[in-house]
């Protein structure tokens, strides 16, 4: 069968560290945007921790809830594109091909989850930096939309790995970076297809949710509740 | 003297514009030429920068330059459609003043699909549009839709302009080669006429649909989306609305400049002015109806997502907007329409002027508010536009003008052949009409 | 290249069979692959330890063609097990911070304009060693201060044995507040002045007294991994976990329960708890009988009747008096009380607070009895290193070394560096000619960086070896830049928090960029230069060297082996407990190359039970009553009875309320603690997250004290104390006080480059000095503000 890769957060275990947004940061070559950019609020995230404060001092609910992208069953970024440039691939990853995306940001507004970022200039790295980029992972030019990739990379050089040695792919072998880095380990990864793999397990748990539900884009990030 | 020759001196003042041209029309000239180049020079910084120059942020992806592209496509709404719903009424008084009307069609499309593309990221890449269009996208609905529009509107404003280039040719003066392959050999014989009738008519029956069609499929890229207080089904009906009104309000403002500056005064009559006027009560009304209808409704489903864009409009950040378009939509223009002693020329004007600029905001008021309250938490950003996208849009709007004015240079704006026509056919052509309905009248 | 790609899959075989056998532990063990045919160029995993905090994690470092792409946590590294923080990832951008120094400096031009121009090392040893000398020939060797930052291991001990050799007494200590758990709780009731390991993995509950254990931990990731254990890491099980702190911080937004508390009285609500156990008979009778001393009242061996724990506390800290003064109501009190009693094992965690509310809360650790048993607090062993071989000081040493030490007082306790501001600016008993700054940026992390520049300004010399130019370096005369952690030998020798120590072994990565030198290496360079008794003292040619000498200890320790799988672990554990030790090497030569190699050598296993480690007071208990408080912090007179028990200390509120009406509350977050890592873009991304606040400096207002004072969100404020004033942007955030505003730590940096310096205000220019009377370093919490729009 197709693989259905997919992502647990346990929101009891996450420590609200964002060690998950550096490390995607570092895995991706994420464009550097300086303080007068972010107080606009440029900054690029492909995972970010999102506050929810809710109530009032002193009977304050807070929760801190990192999203990447959802990876929607239906998602809504690919309808809109008109050129195509999102898309799924056949194991349901939803990627974007930078070089056709002609940057109309129809995605960005229509993606209920706000995961998509936009590069409003062309990114730069001071040169004494160039050469620490990823080199697995295309540079974003300006006027193009970004974001997670479930490490897509990780993927295809697990899979080319995997076929030098002449097995299967094992599930350890694909992990995304912020899965990777996550100090509580509080992210899972892997196969939502295989009914034994950990990340299935886990969301058929009685804690599992997933966000905004009710809009019918299934995504195949799943999270686990807080508290009992 | 050639008959034809001899019943143009009665409206030559038509010809006028395009035989002299004053000192005030090149002051005007450039000045607007002056303003399109800062534009044209804004707009090749935000080419060369990219679009960090405006003042849009994640998540406020879309601003100025798509509430301009919703804006001007409803302006286009003007010509072909309220011309082409005179013309099959057989309204008589449309005589004078479709041409005009249809113009701004034309142009004024040219402006919105401008404003789209100067909205993308890559301006580069805009014709993988065509390369790997994604039929899915209502983007590329509206792409198909405008197109289409454009093309339509093009044949329904040319062929009336056909026996009006066929007397410029005739006439002498500038540019005869460009009227000698613009007349199409037109001689106005009898079957050459009646041809044109029927494209007439045939384009006229088209292009309605096609309008409605064009507003509706703009107001899609917004409802086909699940944002909140854009994903709904009034917004179809709602956007032609909005469409034909300011649509209807930029053809008053026209008919006025061109009556004051060509003198036109005989042809653009307080009459016009009045029915047009009329029309824009109407739709006055019915935009109020839809407004109402459509945040009624957002109110009493009380959505807590909706709400919170809802209140930002009523009460938040864009109060300010959002009750400025109320006010130039319907608080001002309301009254002025309402009574036949204001339904003057002048007074349709500051109706119309007020409504321009309610309907701008209104297209502001759908497109940013709901960017800025996504359903998860974001970051707060406040989107105020740059110098750059103010001064892209002055640019669009003098290009516009410019535009307008050059076709008043080369091509009469009020149809010399159809008024001509009305006077000489229409009073039998009226009598014969109005037999064949008023009681009493034609029965045997 | 240090890892083989069959030892990469080993591992990832051996974790899978490890979390079939044990459970418990999940662990990602995705290793990144070393080799890949589309790799398009030489590619390297190479491990090393992790500079960029206290932390101490292991790192692998991908290299490629010379370049560092990539850090991932080392798998075998028991404190991280492959999972890293923020910082660690950002370790990148650290390293190739574009504003790097590139090599040594003069200065020219006047101190603090910030004008240099590059000289050789050759040049620079020269120039430092002639003063050096000079300074031997005058006899004025006790006026060489060093002034330290935030490291571990061997490095300390080398400045420290020069200093010795060279004839100073001042070492000074600017990590002043240490790595902060509450160093003086400690003391007073276990006699030990060092950091204790918390056991949280094992905890069922953990009543958190306002320490970020979430965002500045001493070693952050060791703490977050154990929390994400604590909570699901147990089938079953999940830990329950309560904050109190006057701030919502990210530790309390993850916490079950947020107690707001007034500032300053975590340490009296851990009275009314201990009361409330006492009153209750919830205290854990059996340790309370065996282990104790001083809980009942008692005499000494004069006769003389003493006042205990007890009766103290039963009869001064009512739940209605606590609560009156904590803000926290009385039926939270006592339901805090039982659940802390009766969901054991139980810790108390508390931050380096005024001394007895340190030891408030520690002896709720005492009364519920999780003290050295799992789950507990527990007394680490240290790292069997090979001590330095002895050496006898020369006269010129001897007389320099018997000077006044220039922090003053109390040897080993508070803060010195602050106390060496004041004797610098006052000049007594004298004033320093040469000062070295390692590792640290005085300028910038001291409450009242003013008061530093004053002091600095009376030095003649000031040397930095810092790898950037900070706000001190800017201020010195000569620059010496030390490589960056991934270009350098060191070692860091730390514990886990089940006790077990562990070390780890730095090594380069990648070959220095620039001009720079390790510290440790021109120190020893140095050392040759003067020659004689000195070079005698310390005959290495580098600091790798130094290292290698120690280590020996390490490898005839016979105890412990090079990191391994979690899988192994148990394995050792189990061959130690027979008294056999097996570990992977036999020769020094083999240890050491596997030690470069896995990363570094542990010791899986604590020892209970061991009473002369864990409690070094008088009484050889843990104390109640803490005796052992007047030999180290009371030298002098007769103390009473209720001076030494907890109890609620003076706050010593700045001026009162008119004026300035708002209780100044300093926070950390995780990305920018300290003064490290301002210069790094992908961690100024994500300082304020729950605010969504990045690159700059805001205040945190509670919203309805911010309507009232027509304050909106996003607002530019100044906020004044009595000290100075800074301009930052107000935040309307719930999880505030009415009374209290927040800022955060890390930005406001006047020296360092394009990323740090001018971005953000420092909140210390506004922090009174009030000294603590005991531990000598400055209170927080006592500086008072007002707000006002700018
Ligand atoms: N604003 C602010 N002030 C603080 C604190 C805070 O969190 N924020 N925390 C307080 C506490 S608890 C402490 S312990 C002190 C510690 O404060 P400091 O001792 O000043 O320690 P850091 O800020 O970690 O680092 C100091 C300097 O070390 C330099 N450095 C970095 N890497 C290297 C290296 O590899 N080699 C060398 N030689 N130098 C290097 C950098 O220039 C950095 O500026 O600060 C206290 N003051
Ligand atoms: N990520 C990261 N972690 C680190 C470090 C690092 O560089 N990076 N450095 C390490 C070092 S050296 C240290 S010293 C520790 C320090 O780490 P922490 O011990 O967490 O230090 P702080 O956050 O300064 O203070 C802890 C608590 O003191 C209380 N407090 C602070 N100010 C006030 C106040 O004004 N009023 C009252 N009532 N209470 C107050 C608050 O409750 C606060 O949560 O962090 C260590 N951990
Ligand atoms: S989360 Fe948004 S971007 Fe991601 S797949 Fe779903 S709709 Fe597309
Ligand atoms: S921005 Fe790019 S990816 Fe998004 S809809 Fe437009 S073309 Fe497609
Ligand atoms: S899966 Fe990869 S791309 Fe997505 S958030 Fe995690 S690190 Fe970033
Ligand atoms: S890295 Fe893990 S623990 Fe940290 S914020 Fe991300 S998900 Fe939570
Ligand atoms: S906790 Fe400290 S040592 Fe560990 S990865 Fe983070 S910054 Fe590095
Ligand atoms: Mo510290």
């Amino acid at each position: 069968m197709m693989h259905k890769w997919g992502m647990v957060i346990d929101l009891d275990r996450c420590s609200g560290c964002q060690a998950c947004m550096a490390a995607c940061h570092a895995e991706n070559n994420i464009a550097i945007v300086g303080p007068e950019e972010a107080a606009k609020g440029r900054t690029i995230h492909w995972i970010e921790l999102l506050p929810y404060i809710e109530g009032e001092f002193p009977h304050i609910k807070a929760r801190l809830l990192p999203r990447p992208c959802m990876h929607c069953e239906h998602p809504a970024c690919i309808k809109v594109c008109p050129v195509g440039a999102t898309y799924a691939n056949e194991e349901g990853i939803v990627g974007i091909i930078h070089s056709r995306c002609i940057g109309c940001r129809y995605c960005t507004t229509a993606c209920p989850y706000t995961v998509r970022s936009f590069n409003w200039y062309e990114p730069r790295w001071p040169k004494e930096m160039k050469g620490s980029l990823n080199r697995d992972v295309s540079v974003r030019k300006k006027g193009v939309v970004e974001k997670c990739s479930f490490c897509h990379h990780r993927l295809l050089r697990a899979r080319e790995k995997a076929r030098a040695e002449n097995r299967e792919l094992l599930p350890d072998d694909y992990i995304p970076a912020c899965v990777q880095a996550c100090p509580s380990q509080a992210m899972y990864f892997g196969d939502l297809n295989d009914p034994f793999s950990k990340v299935s397990e886990l969301s058929r748990e009685r804690r599992a949710f997933k966000l905004l539900e009710d809009l019918g884009t299934e995504p195949k990030v799943i999270y686990l509740s807080e508290g009992m | 003297m050639d008959p034809k020759r001899m019943s143009l001196e009665e409206d030559a003042i038509l010809l006028q514009p395009i035989q002299r041209t004053g000192k005030a029309f090149y002051v005007t000239l450039f000045s607007l030429l002056a303003v399109i180049l800062w534009a044209a020079w804004a707009y090749m910084y935000q080419y060369r920068n990219g679009l960090g120059v405006t003042g849009l942020a994640r998540p406020i992806f879309w601003g100025v330059y798509i509430t301009n592209f919703v804006f001007f496509i409803g302006i286009s709404h003007a010509g072909t459609l309220i011309s082409a719903i005179l013309r099959l009424a057989k309204a008589e008084w449309r005589r004078s003043i479709t041409r005009s009307a249809e113009v701004i069609t034309v142009l004024v499309l040219f402006f919105g699909v401008g404003n789209i593309l100067m909205d993308l990221g890559r301006p580069d890449r805009m014709l993988n549009i065509l390369q790997y269009p994604h039929f899915k996208s209502p983007l590329l609905w509206d792409v198909s839709s405008i197109t289409v529009y454009l093309t339509a509107s093009s044949i329904y404003l040319y062929l009336p302009l056909i026996p009006d280039i066929a007397i410029l040719r005739d006439h002498g003066g500038k540019y005869q080669w460009l009227y000698r392959i613009l007349a199409l050999g037109w001689k106005g014989t009898e079957k050459q006429h009646h041809l044109l009738e029927r494209g007439i008519s045939i384009m006229a029956i088209l292009v309605i649909p096609i309008a409605v069609s064009v507003h509706t499929v703009v107001s899609f890229v917004f409802a086909m989306t699940i944002q909140p207080m854009w994903h709904t089904a009034i917004f179809g009906p709602y956007f032609v609305a909005g469409a034909i009104f300011s649509g209807i309000a930029a053809l008053i403002v026209a008919m006025n400049l061109i009556r004051k500056v060509y003198h036109l005064e005989d042809y653009l009559r307080p009459v016009h002015f009045n029915n047009l006027g009329v029309l824009l009560l109407v739709m006055t009304l019915l935009w109020f109806y839809f407004t109402f209808t459509e945040y009624l409704t957002t109110y009493y489903g009380g959505e807590p997502i909706h709400m919170t864009i809802f209140w930002n409009k009523f009460t938040g950040r864009f109060a300010p907007y959002f009750w400025g378009m109320f006010l130039f939509c319907f608080v001002i223009p309301l009254p002025i329409l309402s009574f036949q002693k204001t339904r003057t020329p002048y007074g349709t004007l500051i109706a119309s002027i007020s409504v321009i600029i309610g309907m701008w905001l209104e297209r502001y008021v759908i497109v940013v508010p709901t960017l800025t309250h996504p359903r998860l938490p974001n970051e707060t950003v406040l989107y105020s536009p740059t110098w750059v996208e103010w001064s892209v849009f002055a640019g669009c709007v003098s290009f516009f003008i410019l535009l307008y004015m050059t076709f008043t240079k080369l091509f009469p704006i009020v149809s010399i052949w159809e008024v001509q026509e009305g006077r000489e056919k229409s009073m039998a052509e009226v009598q014969e009409r109005i037999k064949t309905y008023l009681p009493g009248i034609g029965v045997e | 290249m240090k890892f083989s790609r069959r030892d990469f899959l080993k591992m990832g075989g051996g974790v899978g069979v490890a979390m079939a056998l044990g459970g418990g532990f999940v662990q990602w063990t995705h290793w990144p692959e070393s080799d890949s045919s589309n790799a398009p160029g030489i590619e390297k995993w190479i491990p090393t330890i992790c500079g960029q905090c206290t932390g101490g994690c292991g790192t692998l470092v991908r290299v490629i063609d010379g370049w560092a792409v990539n850090i991932a946590g080392n798998p075998l590294h028991p404190l991280n097990r492959g999972t890293l923080c923020p910082k660690g990832i950002a370790g990148l951008q650290a390293l190739y911070d574009p504003d790097r120094l590139r090599s040594p400096l003069k200065r020219i031009g006047n101190r603090g304009e910030g004008h240099f121009e590059p000289i050789s090392w050759k040049e620079a040893l020269h120039q430092v060693s002639k003063v050096l000398i000079e300074l031997r020939e005058k006899g004025e060797t006790h006026q060489l201060v060093v002034l330290g930052g935030r490291y571990r291991g061997l490095m300390r001990s080398l400045w420290e044995r020069f200093l010795k050799a060279f004839g100073s007494p001042n070492y000074i200590d600017n990590q002043f507040r240490w790595e902060d758990p509450p160093l003086e709780g400690l003391l007073l009731t276990q006699g030990i002045y060092d950091l204790p390991a918390y056991d949280i993995e094992k905890a069922q509950y953990i009543l958190s007294f306002g320490s970020g254990i979430l965002e500045s931990f001493w070693s952050p990731v060791q703490m977050l991994r154990g929390y994400g254990h604590f909570r699901r890491g147990r089938p079953g099980l999940r830990g329950r976990f309560v904050q109190i702190e006057s701030r919502l911080s990210s530790t309390g937004i993850k916490a079950d329960e947020w107690v707001p508390i007034q500032p300053g009285t975590e340490g009296v609500l851990a009275l009314g708890i201990a009361h409330m156990i006492l009153k209750e008979g919830l205290y854990h009778k059996a340790f309370i009988a065996e282990q104790a001393f001083g809980f009942e009242n008692w005499k000494d061996s004069e006769g003389r009747e003493h006042l205990g724990f007890k009766e103290f506390i039963l009869s001064e800290y009512e739940p209605a008096v606590v609560s009156k003064q904590t803000g926290v109501p009385i039926d939270q009190i006592i339901r805090l009380a039982r659940e802390f009693s009766s969901n054991l094992p139980s810790l108390a965690i508390g931050y380096r607070d005024r001394p007895f509310h340190q030891m408030a809360v520690s002896v709720l650790n005492g009364l519920v009895g999780s003290i050295d048993v799992p789950g507990g607090l527990l007394i680490p062993r240290s790292v069997p290193y090979r001590p330095f071989p002895s050496f006898s000081e020369d006269t010129i040493a001897q007389r320099g070394n018997s000077q006044r030490p220039l922090f003053g007082r109390n040897e080993g306790v508070g803060s010195p560096s602050y106390l060496f501001a004041k004797n610098v600016i006052s000049g007594k008993p004298y004033k320093p000619k040469v000062l070295f700054l390692y590792y640290t940026n005085p300028l910038f992390s001291n409450p009242n960086p003013e008061y530093f520049f004053k002091a600095f300004q009376e030095i003649p010399l000031i040397i930095s070896f810092s790898p950037y130019l900070d706000d001190s370096t800017k201020f010195s005369d000569l620059v010496l830049p030390d490589h960056t952690p991934f270009e350098r030998w060191q070692d860091d020798p730390v514990f886990l928090s089940n006790g077990f120590p562990a070390l780890g072994i730095r090594q380069p990565v990648v070959s220095p960029l620039y001009q720079t030198k390790a510290t440790g290496d021109f120190l020893l360079e140095i050392v040759r230069e003067l020659g004689g008794q000195i070079q005698k003292a310390l005959p290495w040619n580098e600091f790798k060297e130094v290292m290698i000498y120690c280590l020996r200890g390490v490898f005839e320790a016979k105890r412990g082996d090079i990191f391994g799988l979690q899988f192994d672990e148990a394995w050792t554990r189990l061959l130690q407990r027979g008294g056999w030790s097996v570990p992977t090497y036999q020769t020094f030569e083999e240890f050491l190359n596997l030690l470069y190699e896995k990363g570094g050598w542990w010791d899986p296993v604590y020892d209970f039970g061991e009473r002369s480690r864990v409690f070094r007071t008088p009484s050889n208990k843990f104390e109640f009553y803490a005796q052992g408080s007047q030999k180290t912090l009371f030298p002098v007179g007769k103390i009473k009875d209720s001076n030494v028990l907890p109890h609620a200390e003076d706050l010593k509120q700045g001026e009162t309320d008119q004026p300035y009406p708002f209780t100044l509350h300093v926070f950390r977050t995780i990305s920018l603690t300290g003064g490290r890592n301002a210069n790094q873009p992908w961690l100024q991304s994500m300082v304020g997250q729950h605010l969504f606040e990045r690159w700059r400096t805001w205040v945190e207002i509670n919203p309805e004290t911010a309507k009232k004072m027509s304050i909106s969100d996003g607002d530019w404020v100044w906020v004044e104390s009595r000290r100075g004033r800074i301009k930052a942007i107000a935040r309307h955030y719930k999880g505030t006080l009415p009374n209290v505003v927040n800022i955060p730590f890390g930005q406001g940096h006047r020296g360092g480059g394009r990323w740090s310096k001018g971005i953000g205000e420092n909140p210390y220019h506004l922090i009174d000095d009030h000294l603590d009377p005991v531990t000598g370093f400055p209170v927080q919490g006592t500086t008072k503000v007002k707000i006002y729009k700018a």
